[in-house]
């Protein structure tokens, strides 16, 4: 079976022309468990263009954070395709290209928040006194200037998903990447946390989706995709 | 629950419990190969003390009682083998006339043996020129008088008989000691040394030289009957389990008889003193076996602290689904007594192998009790071992662990970077010092580790000793982990030292480091501390076998040493054509005489200054004064400098530039001539010497102040080379005008203490243990503390790093252990070498002027411990079969 989505959010003027930031050409991912292989996301087409808002709904094990590490490049399609014309090729291995918010914790350990913070500018290359002008710059931004020589095991779950924002926001990617981020926090933090990532989009300019099942979630996106099964359909604009 | 448990552990944690088992097999098979070694050496011993005794009893006849009762009572003892009468008496000297010359000993002992004494007791006589029975003398008498087989002597006894002999052999008496004991007298009381003269005489002809004396003058000229007993030599394996029943023996004999014999028990003195040789293994085993099997077993615990949060985690999940605190700790006491038991089994068929590839034989003790306890008391250990490594944190994590308290501690940055309480309280400093006290007092003057008096039964071993290498081990570990726990805190200068490898994330390889410096510092110190029990084992073993190659070339000269025979004047012009033997690489000359300083006789050796250290190796520790090489160079520009032992320095209170006169024979006159010397230093030991007192010249100054150059042996260097093969030749080209020995047949006869503990086997079982331990401590714990920071590595690489730069991450943490591990175990490992060779001089025979590094062995060691970490940094990168979202997605 394969699911054909049209490239998200063309309506905007000027970015037309665009080449798409990631494009999935009949990509499918199957995984072996055991002796059994199972389809995780059959194949799919499907693209994001610049600036866009996608919401990618679903039930749990519909495949939805799959298609989401495909198109981040963490994982490897078992069929088709995955571009990246819009971002000059695969985002493995090119910090800041792509920035991701996780579910869970996502913050190493052993580095505090700053450094947290810090590590994809570092990876990008920026030299280290820049790197942490620019890590300040983003926490202030969110307003967690106070929390930067705290360790994550010292801050609590909301604080420490608006770090993670606050590291893509320092990175600055033209394409974000959120899996499920408010789906560990009460209500109040979790809206909280969309706020700030819809904001840190705007502010950069980048295209952004979300996986969730939280409908409230979704509407706050402008596209809705919705995955059942492996398949990818669209839901239509908002 | 616990079948559930059980199940699921083996289907899901099969890795976890098979490196935690594999550790406790490392410990229990390291105590159970001990336990092997022990077994082994005890049997060694007592089989090489049996060995290396030619008469077992001397039975002496009480005046009085009637010497055939005697011998049908000693024939009689249970282990008699075989038993002859020998007779004993004294002449009041001996002559012999040499061409134009007389000359005339003091007293002579006159012995009475029958027919078949020598094929009874093989090695109490050696025949060195002539036949092997009629009219025999020894060596020294030989030299003394000056005669040859076919040369007449006359016995004078006390009476004024006179007895003339034609001399048919001269004879070494290897065990003159024990043959002219005092049978009866207490250790103290024996004679310093065996008489100067001795004439060997068939019965027959003893009988007609002393059965007529009056019973009066018998008595007064000490004649005498002994009767010489082999006895049976299968004895309990445990030397003082022998001694016990040897003893016993003897006593029995002696209540027997009446008060007719007293035995001479040449066996039990030889078992007696096999019980403190069984002591100093005992001592061996718990100095360089305990502190590799408490290493095996903190490895293990730390390989199961490197698993302790995914533990905690299971433990707390179980506990939410509603699983009693008692449930958890009875899961964990399962999963303890399953790697317990698995790594004890393992251990234990380990160490079967290990003790039949090293020792030759597959059991545990020396007796099926001690063998039984050793298996149990190893097993044992690895299931205390499981037990402090699973179920101690996890009654830990279930009495404490609540979520309020780790998070309470978390938050209470104070509590984070507070220092342990023995760093607060500087416990390490205070245990290196106390440690350093103990080896400082128990290692001066009058310092014996093992007491074991001739002839009581119980053997004390100075078991404070061990405290001191003990505190030092205990104390330089932690403060190993002071300091490097100080260093990482140090991020600056751990960015800068790990720049080369992290590159641009070399700040923040530092701050991870500093963050999760205890885990680090924990593992930097197994891994010096594994180093350590590598260097100090192989350093003590290598300077251990230079002293016992050392003994045996002390006793046997050179590689190989030809020894001339008696009567026989062969001058340093001989050297060349042994030289050109295939082989040679070099011959030295070293005269023998013997010199009379007083009233005392002594050994004297001339050698050549200049070149005796090309063939033998003269340590420091064989002279005071000065070293080899200086008193050497004063022999060679002095040559009437004269060395001396220290009991002659004392008994003349000679000081150095004295004058001291020796009375030597003068080769024209046979006359003693006095020789003037000057005291230049003191030996205390040298090639071919005896153990007693003697002295070391210059060869040229005494050929030229007594007309004759005649050497005594000739020391031949063969560089290496097959010495058996080369003693053969030599041997061949010579005939039976010398006595050629070699190194090699040497070195299996020596019979001191130091060889008698065979540290062969338990050096290959040390050093093997030593680099499993090295690399396992290095190469596993870093591996597992990467793997349990697998989500680190998962965040990285999705926050886009290359595998370049995770490399540099991994890379740089592994080389901070690396360094750290390195320079702790050799600085360690030096200090507890030093220490080892100190605490246990009394096992070295000569003692070591310093200790052997064995740096081929320490290489290697180097080389697999970087190869282990070398591995476990690959390993740590390689792609992982799970994307880095995967784990990420992990509870």
């Amino acid at each position: 079976m394969t699911a054909r989505v049209p490239a998200a959010d063309r309506t905007r003027s000027g970015r037309d022309l665009e080449p798409d930031l990631v494009s999935c050409d009949e990509a499918g991912r199957t995984f072996l468990r055991g002796t059994v292989r199972v389809a995780a996301v059959l194949p799919t087409t499907c693209s994001v263009t610049p600036g866009t808002r996608v919401a990618l709904t679903g039930p749990s094990g519909s495949g939805k954070s799959t298609l989401l590490h495909l198109l981040a490049g963490l994982e490897v399609p078992t069929s088709g395709t995955v571009s990246w014309p819009g971002l000059g090729g695969p985002p493995q291995g090119r910090p800041g290209v792509v920035g991701l918010v996780f579910q869970g914790p996502s913050l190493i350990p052993a580095l505090d928040v700053v450094e947290n913070v810090t590590l994809p500018l570092l990876l990008a290359g920026v030299e280290q006194r820049h790197a942490v002008e620019r890590a300040c710059a983003a926490l202030n931004r969110l307003e967690l200037g106070g929390l930067a020589r705290k360790l994550p095991e010292e801050i609590s779950g909301g604080q420490a998903q608006r770090v993670a924002v606050a590291r893509v926001l320092a990175s600055a990617p033209r394409l974000i990447l959120a899996d499920e981020p408010t789906g560990q926090l009460d209500h109040a933090t979790g809206e909280r946390v969309l706020s700030i990532l819809l904001e840190t989009a705007d502010e950069l300019g980048a295209a952004l989706v979300v996986t969730t099942h939280d409908e409230l979630v979704a509407q706050r996106l402008a596209l809705r995709w919705r995955m059942t099964d492996g398949v990818l359909r669209t839901e239509g604009d908002s | 629950m616990i079948r559930i448990w059980v199940a699921g552990l083996v289907r899901r944690r099969a890795g976890r419990l098979g490196v935690a088992a594999a550790g406790v097999a490392v410990a229990v098979a390291l105590l159970a190969s001990l336990g092997a070694f022990l077994a082994s050496s005890q049997a060694s011993m007592t089989a090489r003390a049996v060995r290396d005794v030619t008469v077992d009893w001397q039975v002496q006849v009480q005046p009085g009682a009637d010497p055939a009762a005697v011998l049908d009572a000693v024939r009689a003892a249970a282990g008699t083998a075989q038993a002859v009468p020998v007779g004993f008496g004294q002449a009041g000297g001996l002559t012999a006339t040499t061409g134009t010359t007389t000359q005339t000993t003091g007293a002579a002992v006159v012995l009475g043996l029958p027919d078949t004494y020598r094929s009874t007791f093989p090695g109490e006589l050696r025949t060195l020129a002539g036949t092997d029975r009629g009219v025999l003398v020894a060596q020294q008498t030989a030299a003394n008088l000056g005669v040859a087989p076919g040369d007449m002597i006359t016995v004078n006894l006390r009476g004024g008989t006179a007895t003339s002999l034609r001399v048919d052999g001269v004879v070494d008496l290897p065990a003159a000691n024990s043959l002219f004991q005092t049978v009866g007298a207490p250790p103290g009381s024996q004679p310093n040394a065996p008489p100067d003269n001795v004439v060997l005489l068939p019965q027959a002809r003893w009988q007609d030289l002393f059965a007529p004396l009056p019973p009066a003058t018998a008595a007064t000229d000490g004649v005498h009957t002994q009767i010489h007993a082999a006895r049976s030599h299968a004895l309990p394996a445990d030397p003082a389990s022998a001694f016990v029943a040897e003893t016993g023996q003897a006593r029995n004999l002696e209540a027997q008889s009446a008060g007719g014999a007293v035995v001479g028990d040449n066996l039990g003195a030889a078992l007696d003193a096999a019980r403190s040789d069984a002591a100093y293994a005992q001592v061996l085993f718990v100095f360089l076996g305990l502190p590799g099997a408490v290493l095996a077993g903190l490895l293990t615990v730390a390989v199961a602290a490197a698993g302790a949060d995914r533990r905690r985690r299971e433990q707390a999940l179980a506990r939410t689904r509603g699983v009693t605190t008692t449930q958890v700790l009875r899961l964990a006491a399962v999963e303890a007594g399953l790697v317990g038991l698995l790594g004890a089994a393992v251990g234990l068929a380990v160490a079967a192998v290990v003790g039949w590839a090293a020792f030759g034989a597959v059991r545990f003790g020396s007796t099926p009790v001690s063998a039984l306890g050793w298996t149990a008391g190893a097993a044992l250990v690895g299931l205390i071992v499981a037990a402090a490594a699973i179920g101690v944190p996890a009654y830990r994590d279930v009495r404490s662990a609540t979520v309020a308290a780790s998070r309470r501690t978390a938050l209470d940055a104070r509590s984070r970077d507070r220092a342990p309480w023995w760093a607060r309280y500087g416990v390490d400093v205070l245990l290196l010092a106390g440690g350093g006290l103990i080896v400082w007092s128990t290692t001066g003057t009058g310092y014996q580790l093992v007491l074991a008096p001739e002839g009581v039964p119980t053997i004390s071993v100075s078991y404070w000793a061990f405290a001191g290498p003990a505190l030092l081990w205990i104390g330089a570990g932690l403060l190993t982990r002071r300091l490097v726990e100080l260093t990482l805190r140090r991020r600056r200068l751990v960015g800068l030292a790990v720049g080369p490898v992290a590159g641009r994330l070399a700040s923040t390889a530092a701050a991870m480091m500093a963050r999760g410096r205890r885990p680090l510092a924990r593992s930097v110190v197994l891994l010096g501390l594994a180093l350590a029990f590598a260097v100090s084992t192989a350093t003590f073993n290598a300077t251990y076998q230079a002293q016992a190659e050392a003994d045996a070339q002390l006793t046997n000269g050179a590689d190989v040493t030809v020894t001339e025979s008696p009567g026989v004047r062969v001058g340093p012009e001989a050297a060349p054509p042994l030289a050109a033997v295939p082989g040679v690489r070099a011959v030295e000359p070293l005269q023998h005489r013997f010199a009379y300083i007083g009233a005392d006789l002594q050994d004297l050796y001339g050698v050549r200054p200049e070149t005796i250290t090309g063939v033998t190796a003269l340590q420091d520790s064989y002279f005071q004064g000065g070293s080899a090489r200086s008193l050497m160079a004063t022999l060679a520009s002095a040559p009437d400098s004269i060395l001396v032992s220290a009991e002659t320095v004392k008994d003349y209170q000679l000081l150095p530039g004295d004058v001291v006169n020796l009375r030597l024979p003068d080769s024209a006159t046979k006359q003693l001539v006095t020789v003037p010397f000057h005291y230049a230093g003191i030996v205390t030991e040298f090639p071919t010497a005896p153990k007693d007192s003697f002295f070391v010249a210059n060869a040229s100054y005494v050929a030229a102040r007594t007309g004759s150059n005649a050497v005594g042996a000739f020391l031949v260097d063969t560089g290496g080379g097959d010495v058996t093969a080369i003693a053969a030749r030599i041997r061949t080209r010579l005939g039976a005008s010398a006595a050629v020995t070699d190194i090699a047949h040497t070195r299996s006869r020596v019979g001191s203490s130091l060889t008698a503990v065979d540290l062969a086997g338990l050096t290959a079982v040390e050093l093997g243990f030593a680099l499993v331990l090295a690399a396992a401590a290095g190469g596993l714990v870093l591996f597992l503390g990467l793997a349990e920071r697998r989500r680190t590595f998962a965040i990285t690489t999705a926050l886009g790093a290359t595998r370049r730069q995770l490399r540099g991450l991994v890379t740089a943490e592994a080389a901070v252990l690396t360094v750290g591990g390195l320079v702790a175990g050799a600085a360690v490992g030096w200090l507890l070498a030093q220490v080892l060779v100190a605490v246990l001089t009394g096992v070295f025979d000569p003692p070591p002027a310093a200790a052997t590094v064995p740096w081929a062995y320490l290489g290697i060691t180097a080389a697999v411990t970087l190869g282990g970490l070398g591995v476990a940094t690959v390993g740590a990168l390689r792609p992982g079969r799970r994307p880095p979202v995967a784990v990420l997605r992990e509870p």
